[in-house]
């Protein structure tokens, strides 16, 4: 019978998780809640559609004030760096081996950061059509 | 077959999702569970269709004609449905987590979907009704 | 006169290199019997092979837990009354998230490591305790006095747990409520431990440990003030104050 040495794990605690990663998932799901409720209203309620969406020319109307792209950058970074610490979390649930988890890793970081890029590249796209 | 089978493993994961003999705060957890995954994919599907934009007014408004598909409306408030229930829920879970309420947390729970049933109504009658 | 209810227990049955499968016993039971004594009687009247663990009967040993109809309890002190009716089935498993030694008694080794590992107190002077007794009311020789901790080590919140099922080296609610109940800001050397991958933050609020604790350990409550002492310290420490 093989028992696990929880001692062994003990004495050297495995480091894939950190209070830093928690704190910026707990404190960004309330601040993405809010910023939220803004992104639902402007895109479910003030647009021309009769369902309430946004045609393109109502979305760049929209951008044409500074603060719609800001707010929306905003919330992309929130929304994206919320999902993958939770997509990573989940993985690390499944008990990944150090190499699986390190790539896992690298891998969300990637997916995260050139998300957050190519948001930014959108939103300023969408915002320079109104000039 | 060993004796090895009821002890933690991974390949275990689905047994996160069975509710059988669970209670209230473990529902509250398989239902995170569900939304976060399903709350994550919608994000990068939604941000690729956003990409349309960048492509002109055809590109885009052709695309929106498909919102009017009954099948891709049901869809919509399933998101709309959890993102509601994964906000409130984590709501709970950060006033917990801050000791607010711990000790309540069902009723906690019980709250907070009782607000977001009356959210995702309304969010429904307003997508169908208009 | 006493009520008769018969039921059928319905035993997990598992010896080594075998596959698990159920055997089960009809028996006449008074509902409020205990699920242990009937557990109890199919072993002394219908087959001496069931193998379980038991000692006190009376819910300080936590040697009895088992999953009762699904859902884990420490079986002495479980009234049948309160988990199957006349006629109905009593199901017995054994915990989960720990290996089956024979039919219902695991090899608790690996919970029971943990709990040194995090140096579980077994007893704590009563002015510790989380019991409702103000603390204006203590007066310095009653530090003197000890009593149990309220964790008997039974397993069932380990059983319970989510994460557990899946993490074989997390924690568990068990030794992370050991934790917080010695406190971060007297033993440091355990902010280590408990603010890792195996610690405090793979607890995801299911709540199922609080939820069957026979014990009043409230494993949940006590793994979030632990991370409330765990995220204290981090920021002291980051802010230079520790």
């Amino acid at each position: 019978m093989s028992q696990t040495t929880s001692s062994t794990y003990i004495s050297r605690p495995r480091p894939g998780e950190t209070t830093w990663l928690w704190l910026i998932k707990i404190v960004s799901g309330p601040l993405l809640l809010v910023v939220l409720v803004l992104h639902f209203t402007v895109n479910h309620y003030l647009g021309s559609l009769s369902s309430g969406l946004m045609t393109y020319d109502d979305i760049i109307r929209y951008f044409q004030n500074p603060i719609i792209p800001a707010i929306e950058i905003l919330f992309l970074i929130t929304v994206v760096t919320h999902s993958l610490i939770g997509l990573r979390g989940i993985v690390l649930d499944m008990n990944p081996s150090r190499q699986v988890l390190r790539a896992v890793t690298w891998l969300l970081s990637l997916l995260g950061v050139a998300s957050v890029i190519y948001g930014i590249w959108l939103a300023l796209t969408i915002a320079s059509k109104g000039a | 077959m060993d004796n090895t089978q009821n002890k933690p493993s991974a390949r275990k994961f689905l047994t996160w999702f069975n509710p059988i003999g669970r209670q209230t705060g473990s529902w509250a957890f398989i239902l995170n569970r569900i939304t976060a995954l399903g709350l994550t994919f919608y994000l990068f599907l939604h941000l690729i269709i956003l990409g349309r934009l960048a492509q002109g007014p055809d590109a885009y408004d052709s695309f929106l004609l498909l919102t009017e598909n009954p099948f891709i409306k049901l869809g919509e408030l399933a998101v709309v449905a959890a993102a509601i229930l994964h906000g409130l829920n984590g709501i709970r879970i950060v006033l917990t987590s801050f000791g607010v309420g711990v000790t309540r947390q069902k009723q906690l729970f019980y709250g907070f979907m009782a607000i977001a049933a009356v959210t995702i109504l309304f969010f429904a009658t307003r997508m169908y009704v208009g | 006169m006493a009520d008769k209810w018969n039921i059928t227990l319905r035993v997990y049955r598992q010896k080594e290199n075998e596959t698990p499968h159920f055997d089960d016993f009809k028996m006449e039971v008074n509902p409020d019997e205990y699920v242990l004594d009937a557990v109890e009687r199919a072993w002394a009247f219908h087959d001496r092979s069931i193998c379980f663990r038991h000692a006190c009967h009376h819910s300080t040993c936590g040697a009895c837990g088992m999953r009762v109809n699904s859902v884990e309890k420490l079986t002495c002190i479980t009234l049948i009354r309160d988990v199957t009716r006349d006629g109905a089935v009593l199901k017995v498993e054994p915990l989960r998230n720990f290996q089956v030694v024979s039919d219902l008694a695991v090899d608790m080794t690996p919970f029971y490591r943990k709990m040194e590992a995090v140096e579980a107190r077994a007893v704590l002077p009563v002015t510790e305790a989380e019991i409702e007794t103000p603390a204006s009311s203590w007066d310095a020789d009653d530090a003197l006095y000890i009593r149990l901790s309220d964790c008997i080590e039974c397993g069932l919140c380990i059983s319970a747990c989510p994460v557990a099922a899946t993490t074989p080296e997390y924690l568990g609610p068990a030794p992370l409520a050991a934790v917080q109940d010695q406190g971060l800001k007297r033993k440091p050397e355990l902010l280590a431990v408990v603010d890792c991958e195996d610690g405090v933050w793979r607890c995801h609020s299911a709540f199922e440990c609080t939820a069957v604790c026979p014990s009043f350990v409230d494993p949940g409550r006590r793994i979030m003030n632990l991370r409330t002492q765990v995220v204290g310290m981090r920021l002291r420490k980051l802010f230079g104050k520790a």
